[in-house]
């Protein structure tokens, strides 16, 4: 314990070596922002495991037993797991082919000349000032009329779409990082462009691939907007746009209502706290970058 | 670069270009052209107006100048308010008091949930008859304060704005990783020139993250701009049109009246206060070295 301590000091180097009334102000904001952070979750994660009645009767007393009630009514009443899976393929599907296909395009744009080249990356440029939200009404009309709109495959091309520009900031800084030298002595062993950019180029890619891939699969993962105005049916429902169903499906049984929230929320809470510092790392370059 | 890398480029351009081409190019030219008509589903028309729609828009339609207002206030608020609160924050963890990690890590949770299951998170917590809020009221005295939150006219706004408002653990990653990069010899050179820790903060720490203060002002910006599903699964944009703003307005007039001209001329001033928010913050910022 008392080693665990001293480490921790060594390695934290507690700068602020002042008398705790003037560290006070600092502390009690700490404490003020991780209450705002934790308290609405854990309210609602509280109030699946009580019953209706007493949810009714006062919103902040603990539950008296651990009864997962909630969650089997919740289960059966909305088919969240399937929601669930229509989320991770539409996340994982966009994301890969996202990253795929930019990079591509971001390494060429990093590493070759050729004419027009300035003028073709300005143009693409434009979808970072674009906000897609306005976009709504054509892009819905596009969808429709390639004949995929209430489907999967049409959500997986607008979520792509909706994550080019960030990683093709990403990626084309992270390939123009690279040394020249690795590529040359790839050519000159003979390697053809394919080859250089699939075996040598992408490999020492990889820090930037996982940042664009993280950024991306965060985006997809929690967009609504588009999912709501390009997908009807319950087949290919996303697990946020599901959330907007909740009220209606569980009308008065508020039990299974706060059961289903905290199945939609608690998978992406565990991700990132096992994930937190590669999140937030992505985070910093996507924000840097773009 | 080399010739016969000519084929190479064109193939590793083609899939993202055709990509922007279908979800940003041709939708923005449907927007800016079909701004320009009178053009519905329901009666089937579509009758060149010219600039009719961007004068009833900004001379005759009182939604919109609601909308537009609240659209404004909330960027204003996201883009200081919001960003202080993150800042703050910042300026406070970078000297790594105790816990900090920790504190990083439980301010971002409700940054990396979905925005749909904050919303339903808060729709709960307003509740008038089970919310934790009329709740605690009751409990501890002041049964009088009791409101239904959300859908009173009087409080609806701010309710709804509260919802983003607080949850700046975003803009405290992305400002304490700058702060944390800074030069130690910088800290110990105002130490030594007598500066007290606040003087530190303002005068010294602070001016050398504005850089990523600007980013983030930015991204606020363009976030607050696009705002849809927070308000969509709160309010709705009510009661009446106490908080709507433009993409609820878009939303209503392209998916529910079918009135897609007027609505793409919605998107269009979208566009243009992107494009203007982004070039104001970085003048009034002008340090982004990029």
């Amino acid at each position: 314990m008392t080693q665990k301590t001293i480490a921790k000091r060594e390695t934290g180097e507690l700068r602020d070596r002042r008398p705790l009334y003037a560290r006070l102000p600092a502390c009690l904001y700490m404490l003020l922002c991780v209450l705002v952070a934790l308290f609405p979750i854990l309210w609602v994660i509280m109030s699946s495991f009580k019953t209706n009645a007493q949810i009714l009767s006062s919103a902040i007393s603990l539950p008296t037993g651990i009864s997962f009630e909630g969650y089997r009514m919740a289960l059966e009443v909305s088919p969240i797991l399937r929601y669930f899976f229509n989320s991770v393929v539409i996340a994982l599907i966009s994301t890969f082919l996202n990253v795929f296909i930019v990079s591509m395009a971001a390494y060429v744009f990093a590493r070759t000349r050729f004419r027009g080249k300035g003028l073709l990356f300005s143009v693409l440029a434009m979808s970072m000032v674009i906000p897609m939200t306005a976009l709504m009404q054509p892009v819905y009309q596009v969808i429709t009329s390639l004949g995929l709109s209430d489907s999967l495959p049409g959500l997986i091309l607008v979520y792509m779409a909706l994550n080019m520009p960030l990683t093709l900031l990403i990626m084309r800084a992270t390939f123009a990082g690279v040394p020249q030298s690795l590529e040359e002595a790839a050519y000159i062993d003979g390697a053809s462009f394919l080859y250089t950019y699939l075996r040598v180029m992408l490999p020492v890619a990889k820090g930037g691939l996982a940042s664009a891939a993280v950024l991306a699969f965060l985006n997809a993962w929690n967009e609504f907007t588009f999912a709501l105005v390009l997908t009807r049916s319950a087949a290919v429902r996303t697990l946020p746009l599901s959330l907007s169903y909740f009220t209606s499906q569980f009308s008065f049984n508020y039990t299974a209502l706060f059961a289903a929230i905290t199945m939609a929320v608690l998978p992406s809470i565990l991700v990132f706290a096992l994930f937190q510092e590669q999140v937030s790392q992505s985070l910093v370059i996507g924000a840097v970058k773009g | 670069m080399r010739r016969r890398n000519a084929g190479w480029i064109a193939l590793f351009l083609l899939p993202t270009v055709a990509l922007f081409l279908v979800i940003y190019a041709l939708p923005l030219v449907i927007t800016l052209f079909t701004s320009l008509y009178d053009y519905r589903l329901f009666p089937n028309r579509m009758d060149f107006v010219g600039l009719q729609n961007y004068i009833n828009l900004f001379t005759k339609d009182s939604q919109f100048h609601r909308a537009l207002a609240n659209n404004l206030i909330w960027i204003v608020i996201h883009t200081t308010v919001h960003i202080a609160l993150g800042a703050i924050l910042a300026l406070i963890l970078y000297k790594k008091p105790r816990g900090w990690k920790a504190v990083r890590v439980i301010y971002m949770i409700p940054s990396i949930i979905s925005n749909a299951a904050v919303a339903m998170i808060f729709a709960n917590i307003y509740n008038p008859s089970y919310g934790v809020l009329n709740s605690f009221l009751r409990g501890v005295g002041l049964p009088a304060l009791q409101r239904n939150w959300l859908y009173d006219p009087a409080t609806s706004f701010i309710s709804v704005t509260l919802i983003w408002t607080l949850f700046s653990g975003y803009n405290t990653t992305l400002i304490l990783s700058q702060a944390l990069s800074l030069d130690d010899g910088v800290l110990e050179a105002a130490k030594v020139d007598g500066a007290n820790r606040l003087q530190q903060d303002f005068f010294i720490v602070l001016p050398l993250v504005k850089p990523m203060i600007a980013t983030t002002m930015i991204m606020a910006a363009t976030y607050m701009l696009q705002m849809f599903d927070l308000i969509y699964l709160t309010t709705r944009g009510g009661p009446g049109v106490s908080t709507t703003n433009l993409p609820l307005m878009l939303y209503k007039t392209a998916m529910t009246e079918n009135n897609y001209g007027y609505a793409n001329t919605i998107g269009v001033v979208i566009i243009l206060l992107g494009v203007f928010f982004m070039t104001l913050i970085n003048r009034l910022l002008k340090t982004r070295e990029d």
